[in-house]
């Protein structure tokens, strides 16, 4: 399985978190003894496969089954059960049981939660009389490496359960996660956090910190510089705006999924059967690892090129005579021929999308939004829109980011709104409109609006944005420098305080720690700014921050980031640590409340 | 609690979407709606629970006097829309007055109902 990102080239040993994981996971199919059915939550057979090739586990003897309602097809008298702690999913384990227990099979049970137990799916145990006859164990995976860079934790909910339902234990396993992260890499000795959740985050990994402590003394040299903490509810504009960097798009329109995406096998020109293919997208992609950090318009032209570079070759190749070494350049150079194929296929495929003028129009409509000078033109727009019945997701992104630069709409306005949205989609989507104010992403106003000092402050428009040949973070969103990315430039040169002013403006308190061995030792003065002897590691490799976001990051910005890590002014390498890659859609899906 | 208790009841007619029993759905949205408008920050809310129990109302006429089942749980866009698609300008016309609906909104829904039955001499009349 290609779909497996090689994580050599990490600038942390990742390798070593995730065959940590495989481990524990074999571990515990060892301990069940015997041929076995292991059945998985399908959205942790997702997250799984990132970490385990399906063959090492049929190796164990293990038979694999997706969870779901219906009882398991399976001979194997050993069941495993892999879920994530949800009520909903002990249901299901429930009703195979007892499916089982009325066709008077005898089997022996094995619950293992990730990444821990709960007291409420052990109760749902309870109450169907059933806990006895399970095994419970836990699995404690709490992140999984996406690529060279990014980890995820794999929590798609946490951003509307803090906001919504008031519900913090996401925190917790954040926390965790860094805390296992400092095991391996040593106590991370500065923390910046902005935002509600990212300072109780660090507030708990200090308590686990003292509870459990990673004993520092043998460490030389902490591998993890700093890490930075920071809410999405922090930068909500960012996520809503369409990524125009090439993986950006890919995600928009195509949905990537834990690094690969599911599209018609008749885009990449395969037959048409009308067969879903993967299509891994990682770094281990070498032209992939090249453009996906790129600005589409030019992702088109480089790909056009290297089209008629190689088309010129084959036929230098056909009309003269060739050395043995010239022949062995081409053939080397025809080896990437299927990676070419496959994104200039699927290039071609996302221009039929961005080609079109509904999107043009909401990529002006977006850049007017932010630009925060033509109020009314902006509420017509979104008014006809919603006249018009275009597709409810479309229109609440807008919204969302209308109202949140504005710092919530006038009351009138605000009720206009959520009536027409009402009378046009549906009174079912009262609970949905109600679950945005509640997060504050569409609200009514109640003071104005600090957007224009921020939008000035940290350059967040910049005009004449070169997109082939990038100065500035601005690129991946032509023109709009993401607020979050602004963000983590400060906190890395020079640490939150000469940019107090704007914080304050932001949702949320901010922190700024030094922890671990080194907390006595430096004076107040120090904290700002990481001293320069600290930002070089002894083998010439640069120090690491790790930036992690609270609430879901898009690939735009993580394009942002490595833009940034690439710049050779910049001290640091960075790793991008986030509850879930997300863009504008999947993020307010979470808010979308399904009823009937 | 107030507010949780009539949102209950708002769910409560969605989960048992579909089923034929409209009169005790009615009742219970208007139940939710009288339990918003006793606080003071819900009036948007009970307003909207208002329109949709008439909404339901209107649509259950519809549905009985077109006899197509097709316009319950719809929105009153879409249930203008269906009007005016099967020819029944009367009842579309209804619907907009009921529910004030802008004319912005209504000539939109009848460029998009005319044209999805193509009815071009209409469209171009109008």
């Amino acid at each position: 399985m290609a779909q497996i990102p090689n994580l050599d080239n990490a600038p942390v040993n990742l390798t070593s978190i995730r065959e940590h994981s495989q481990k524990e996971l074999i571990n515990i199919l060892k301990n069940v003894r015997g041929k076995k059915c292991l059945v998985i939550d399908p959205k942790l057979g997702d997250s799984l496969s990132l970490i385990i090739q399906s063959s090492i586990l049929k190796e164990q003897g293990v038979e694999l089954r997706h969870l779901s309602a219906d009882p398991i097809q399976s001979d194997c008298t050993k069941i495993v059960f892999l879920v994530r702690s949800q009520p909903d999913l002990m249901r299901f384990i429930c009703s195979n049981v007892h499916d089982d227990v009325s066709k008077g099979l005898q089997r022996e049970y094995h619950v293992y939660f990730v990444p821990r137990r709960t007291v409420v799916c052990e109760k749902v145990l309870e109450d169907e009389k059933l806990h006895h006859l399970f095994t419970i164990g836990e699995y404690p995976l709490y992140l999984l490496p996406m690529d060279e860079d990014v980890l995820s934790f794999e929590l798609d909910l946490s951003f509307k359960e803090c906001l919504v339902d008031g519900d913090a234990s996401s925190l917790w396993h954040i926390a965790k996660a860094i805390h296992k992260l400092e095991f391996s890499f040593g106590v991370i000795p500065n923390v910046r956090a902005k935002g509600k959740a990212s300072v109780r985050i660090a507030d708990i990994l200090n308590r686990m910190q003292a509870e459990e402590p990673v004993n520092s003394s043998d460490m030389v040299m902490p591998e993890i510089n700093t890490v930075i903490l920071l809410d999405r509810e922090v930068d909500m504009v960012t996520p809503l705006c369409s990524q125009l960097t090439y993986e950006g798009l890919l995600d928009e329109f195509l949905h990537i999924n834990n690094g690969s995406v599911e599209i018609d096998g008749s885009i990449l020109g395969l037959p048409q059967d009308g067969k879903k293919t993967k299509v891994p997208l990682n770094s281990s992609d070498k032209l992939f690892k090249e453009i996906r950090d790129l600005n589409f318009e030019v992702v088109v032209q480089i790909l056009r090129q290297k089209a008629t570079s190689m088309k010129q070759d084959y036929t230098d190749m056909t009309t003269t005579t060739q050395s043995v070494s010239e022949l062995k350049d081409f053939v080397k150079k025809l080896n990437s021929l299927p990676e070419m194929t496959r994104h200039i296929n699927l290039a071609q495929h996302l221009s039929t999308f961005t080609s079109k003028p509904t999107f043009l129009g909401q990529l002006d409509m977006e850049h007017t939004i932010i630009e925060a000078q033509s109020y009314d033109i902006c509420f017509e727009y979104i008014e006809e829109l919603i006249h018009k019945q275009e597709p409810l997701i479309t229109v609440l992104r807008l919204l969302v980011l209308f109202s949140i630069t504005n710092s919530g709409l006038p009351k009138k306005h605000f009720d206009y709104f959520r009536r027409e949205l009402l009378h046009s989609y549906g009174f079912e989507h009262l609970a949905t409109l109600n679950n945005l104010e509640k997060a504050g992403l569409f609200k009514k106003q109640e003071s104005r609006s600090n957007w224009l000092t921020i939008k000035r402050t940290l350059e967040l428009v910049v005009e004449d944005t070169d997109t082939a040949n990038p100065n500035d973070i601005a690129y991946v969103f032509s023109g709009y420098a993401p607020l979050s990315i602004r963000l983590v430039q400060h906190a890395i040169r020079s640490g939150w305080r000469p940019v107090e002013e704007i914080l304050k403006l932001l949702p949320g308190p901010h922190l700024e720690t030094r922890r671990g061995g080194f907390s006595n030792s430096p004076s107040f003065d120090t904290l700002s700014g990481i001293p320069t002897s600290m930002a070089k590691v002894p083998d010439g490799r640069r120090a690491l921050v790790l930036v992690v976001f609270v609430g879901g990051v898009t690939f735009a910005e993580i394009s942002a980031l490595r833009f940034l890590s690439a710049q050779e002014s910049m001290a640091y390498d960075l790793v991008i640590a986030s509850t879930k890659i997300v863009n504008g859609q999947t993020l307010l899906e979470t808010f979308m409340e399904k009823l009937g | 609690l107030l507010w949780k208790e009539s949102w209950e009841l708002e769910k409560n007619p969605m989960a048992s979407k579909g089923s034929p029993l409209h009169g005790p759905r009615t009742k219970l949205i208007e139940k939710a709606q009288n339990l918003f408008a006793e606080t003071k920050e819900h009036t948007f809310e009970s307003k909207a629970a208002e329109e949709h129990a008439k909404l339901l109302r209107l649509q259950h006429e519809l549905e009985v006097t077109t006899k197509q089942a097709i316009f319950v749980d719809s929105s009153i866009s879409d249930t203008i829309r269906t009007c005016i698609v099967l020819g029944n300008h009367r009842a579309a016309l209804k619907v907009k007055t009921e529910f004030k609906v802008s004319e912005k909104r209504w000539y939109w829904l009848k460029v998009f109902a005319l044209a999805t039955i193509k009815d071009w001499a209409a469209l171009e009349k109008f």
